[in-house]
């Protein structure tokens, strides 16, 4: 019942934009923004009526009968509804709805763009409407009677598969109003004050949650993937990283967009780069032409249609864009060193990174079409050009916030640039002693000195504020916090890869192995059985230098409702350290492990939730 | 420079329109993401030398196959794929007798790869073992696999995973006017 | 502040001329090389049975002295450039290696005349 219900309210959803398109040109243009309202209404209804249908494990879905077993735990039946392909679309849809619900309340933009926004809105529903209609619905009817469902894929059967889709979502396809708020700006030639101060919250929003679901989609691959990393540069981590740059590059630009008219050009274009690069990076995993290590639900057919979704769109968007976009001329006041500078060199190397993401991402692909033969792109490439590109802009990082608008002098110049030689000096020092590597070493000087540079300002900032308002104080001071957090993710990401240490062998009950100056032993191992699994737990001692630290429990699995066996990383984390161990098969020698110490690994997600917090901080200041 | 200028401004259309037709060619030209194209393609055979899988006194080198249409096909007993097509392995050998069809059998023993073919029918011209080495220098990694040679030790097709009709029709028959 | 700069680059330099054990290259080596019969995954990271397979060969061949471009060369001549994650440096990928590199001191050459311009 509930999947005929929720297949009709989509296919209202459908019509109602219609009809707001339509609309759009008639007499009674006020009515847009009821339609608009209407249409969050429908949508909602058919998006619950799926959860339903999942809840109560309706199998005559044939969704639900593919993607859901009666033996889940309920969180995972309510996160089953987006974890398929077909699901995860009308959540994409219910996110587009959202948001330009949640932007018709505006009450600062004049009406002429807030309809135009909305409208171009619609379009983009009713496009993605069609397209989960006419190929992936989730509300079709399972053509046999069955009474138990095919199950979840296990690797999705996990706390973050409720919160992490939804997250990024929020973030990836959030982009798009944020185009629709620039196209109606270039269509009406209406570009102001209120233009500018919606698009930034937006996409301060939009951006904000992007970052958390991008580290905490990370956080999942490191402990379900057991292979010790936490970003692979896989195809679909790259298309989320894609938008996830060019919005840092927008953001940034709206940051300062307010003084000048060549910026708000830029902006527009920016605002339709950023969805641009949602869509055609939803083509690119959707469709199923690159292989990736994360499950993920692909068919060709399927993918011609948001192919083709991505090229009207774009295509027409950039053409307004060459058409309409404003042409009063003034010129930055770029100084060797002021803030409009620094923000373009933010631009460059972010606009560049993405560039070679994306390229990286496409080239296997010209290439096989040209020649027939195959390359692969993978992280040896990624980081031997992305991390280059990106020093420049980081090293600006810890004093962009304090430059000038004006000026080309910044106070206490020459103790950064003492700090900066000193530390190098001790880090190379320091090196001699342990491991060396040239990008330990750069990563090590660029997040401390990041780190250091923003600590300063920020208390520069604190001894000048003697209020009491601590809050209102981290509000304008978000910058300086999240490249903060910036300096953490830096340093996270560098001690983790550079110094991280791996080790393998086999183990046998109760028996001690020594790695280095820690030391492993298997106490026993525990079988759990669940609902939908069973489980062999080991139960392992870590000891350093013989003192015993802590028990860490990696976990196997055995999903019953589809065969298919996953490893659960067992991490135990002092902070400093995380020791993180996975347990594999069993042979004459006892049970495989790997066993990784990653430190500072933790670091990366504290600085992606201060960078996250950050952003979401600044949007009390609007 | 004023070209240049609105060259710079076409720039986002052109990339948009040159992505759309590559991605939609690349779409319609039926590749599949896990099945690379053969680095092997119009090279030579590589060098090999096999004993016989019934007959350990029969031996078979790159040599004997140079100068024939061979179809050579990588199987083993545990492969569950190979035995879906095996029969269309045998509709060939019996279409087309003349037609070498040599099979490697990869990883196998000896005594399963026998059972094999004894509830499976044998389509091979010659049965070479092989311990993997051979495999390695074909460039196997998924079995099975089949490869087309020429007349003149040059490998002209190959292909992964199970054989199927269409396959067989349109890049095997075209090579087979013995 | 001489003296402290060009301290950091003798240190720099001599640091350098560190050699890689056997073990080092092989890790870097199978973090480089895909599993075949994985989704988008390394050697390195891999427990497949091909993944064993490779993982035996490099071994070997490091221990015969074979140095990583040979065994990379040995693996590319059967399995093709796609088993490289790392691509190769030549024509074909020519506009991959160097695009990156050649936009980024493109727009730093153009804002550096912008900069001169405004002064």
């Amino acid at each position: 019942m509930f999947t005929n219900f929720g297949f009709y309210t989509l296919l209202l959803t459908l019509l109602v934009n219609g009809i707001s398109i339509f609309s759009n040109f008639t007499g009674f243009k006020k009515i847009i923004i009821f339609f608009c309202r209407l249409s969050f209404m429908f949508i909602s209804i058919s998006f619950i009526s799926l959860i339903i249908s999942f809840i109560i494990s309706d199998f005559n879905n044939l969704n639900v009968f593919q993607n859901s077993h009666s033996s889940m735990p309920i969180m995972y039946k309510i996160a089953g509804a987006w974890g398929s392909h077909e699901g995860s679309m009308l959540l994409w849809i219910f996110v587009m709805n959202l948001y330009i619900f949640l932007f018709s309340f505006n009450k600062t933009l004049k009406f002429k763009i807030k309809r135009w926004a909305i409208f171009f809105q619609s379009i983009l529903i009713f496009l993605f409407c069609l397209y989960v209609l006419l190929t992936s619905s989730p509300f079709l009817l399972n053509p046999i009677n069955v009474n138990e469902g095919l199950g979840l894929n296990p690797i999705l059967q996990d706390p973050l598969l409720v919160i992490h889709p939804p997250l990024l979502y929020l973030g990836y396809v959030g982009f798009s109003l944020i185009m629709s708020i620039a196209l109606a700006g270039l269509i009406t030639n209406d570009i102001e004050e209120s233009w500018i101060k919606v698009t930034k919250i937006w996409s301060l929003f939009s951006w904000s949650l992007l970052t958390a679901g991008i580290a905490m989609g990370s956080y999942w691959a490191y402990y379900e993937l057991g292979w010790g990393g936490w970003w692979f540069w896989d195809p679909v981590e790259n298309v989320s990283l894609m938008p996830w740059l060019a919005g840092l590059a927008l953001v940034h630009t709206l940051s300062i967009t307010n003084h000048n008219h060549f910026l708000k050009r830029w902006a527009i274009f920016l605002s339709i780069l950023c969805f641009s690069l949602s869509l055609i990076g939803t083509f690119l995993v959707r469709s199923g032409i690159l292989t990736s290590v994360h499950s993920f639900a692909s068919d060709t057919t399927r993918g011609l249609f948001i192919l083709i979704i991505f090229f009207v769109v774009t295509t027409f968007s950039f053409l307004l864009f060459l058409v309409k976009s404003p042409k009063e001329k003034n010129n930055l006041n770029l100084l060797f060193i002021n803030k409009p500078t620094a923000l373009i060199i933010n631009n460059i190397v972010m606009l560049l990174a993405c560039f070679t993401v994306f390229l990286g991402t496409i080239y296997p692909i010209i290439i096989e079409l040209s020649l027939n033969q195959r390359v692969s792109i993978g992280a040896p490439y990624f980081n031997k050009t992305v991390i280059p590109i990106v020093l420049p802009g980081l090293l600006l990082m810890s004093i962009a916030p304090i430059l000038s608008w004006e000026s080309n002098k910044f106070k206490n110049k020459l103790i950064y640039i003492y700090a900066l030689i000193l530390l190098s000096l001790i880090l190379i020092i320091l090196s001699f002693f342990s491991t060396f590597s040239v990008f330990g070493i750069l990563g090590l000087l660029l997040a401390t000195w990041i780190i250091l540079g923003t600590l300063f300002n920020i208390f520069q900032n604190l001894r000048k504020y003697k209020g009491k308002k601590y809050l209102f104080f981290l509000r304008t001071n978000n910058s300086l916090i999240a490249h903060f957090g910036v300096g953490l993710l830096i340093l996270g990401i560098t001690s983790s890869s550079v110094f991280q240490k791996e080790y393998s062998n086999s183990i046998k009950l109760n028996e001690k192995l020594n790695f280095d100056k820690y030391s492993l032993q298997l106490k026993k191992i525990d079988v759990v059985d669940k609902d939908n699994y069973q489980g062999l737990v080991g139960i392992f001692l870590l000891y350093e230098k013989n003192k015993f630290v802590g028990e860490i429990k990696p976990e196997k699995r055995f999903y019953k409702s589809n065969s298919m066996i996953t490893t659960e990383a067992g991490i135990y984390n002092n902070i400093i350290e995380d020791f993180y161990l996975v347990i594999g098969d069993r042979n004459k020698e006892g049970w495989n492990i790997k066993f990784y110490v990653n430190p500072l690994v933790i670091l990366i997600w504290l600085g992606a939730g201060i960078m996250f917090l950050s952003g979401i901080m600044s949007l009390w200041r609007f | 420079m004023a070209f240049l200028k609105k060259f710079v401004l076409f720039l986002p259309i052109i990339i948009t329109i040159f992505l759309f037709g590559i991605l939609v060619s690349y779409l319609l030209s039926d590749r599949d993401a896990n099945k690379p194209p053969s680095a092997l393609l119009n090279k030579n055979i590589p060098n090999f030398s096999t004993v016989n899988l019934f007959d350990e006194n029969k031996k078979l080198f790159k040599k004997d196959i140079e100068d024939k249409v061979t179809l050579i096909n990588f199987f083993a007993s545990w492969c569950i794929p190979c035995k879906q097509e095996h029969p269309l392995l045998e509709d060939l050998q019996k279409k087309f007798p003349n037609l070498i069809i040599v099979g490697f059998n990869h990883k196998d023993s000896k005594k399963d790869a026998i059972k094999f073919l004894e509830e499976n029918g044998n389509p091979y011209t010659f049965i070479g073992i092989d311990d993997g080495s051979i495999g390695l220098e074909f460039g196997v990694f998924g079995l099975p696999e089949t490869f087309m040679t020429d007349k003149n030790g040059k490998i002209i097709f190959k292909h992964i995973g199970p054989l199927d009709k269409k396959t067989i029709k349109t890049n095997i028959l075209p090579y087979l006017n013995l | 502040m001489k003296i402290l700069i060009s301290l950091i680059i003798i240190l720099l330099s001599l640091s350098l001329f560190a050699e890689k054990s056997n073990h080092q290259t092989f890790i870097e080596l199978t973090k480089n090389l895909r599993c075949m019969t994985c989704q988008n995954q390394s050697i390195h990271e891999s427990d497949a049975e091909f993944s064993l397979v490779i993982k035996k060969i490099v071994k070997d061949k490091l221990k015969q002295g074979e140095s990583k471009e040979d065994i990379e060369d040995f693996l590319v001549q059967r399995y093709g450039e796609y088993i490289l994650f790392e691509p190769m440096f030549n024509y074909k990928n020519l506009f991959l290696w160097v695009s990156p590199f050649f936009i980024l001191i493109l727009s730093g050459f153009i804002l550096f005349i912008n900069l001169k311009r405004n002064r």
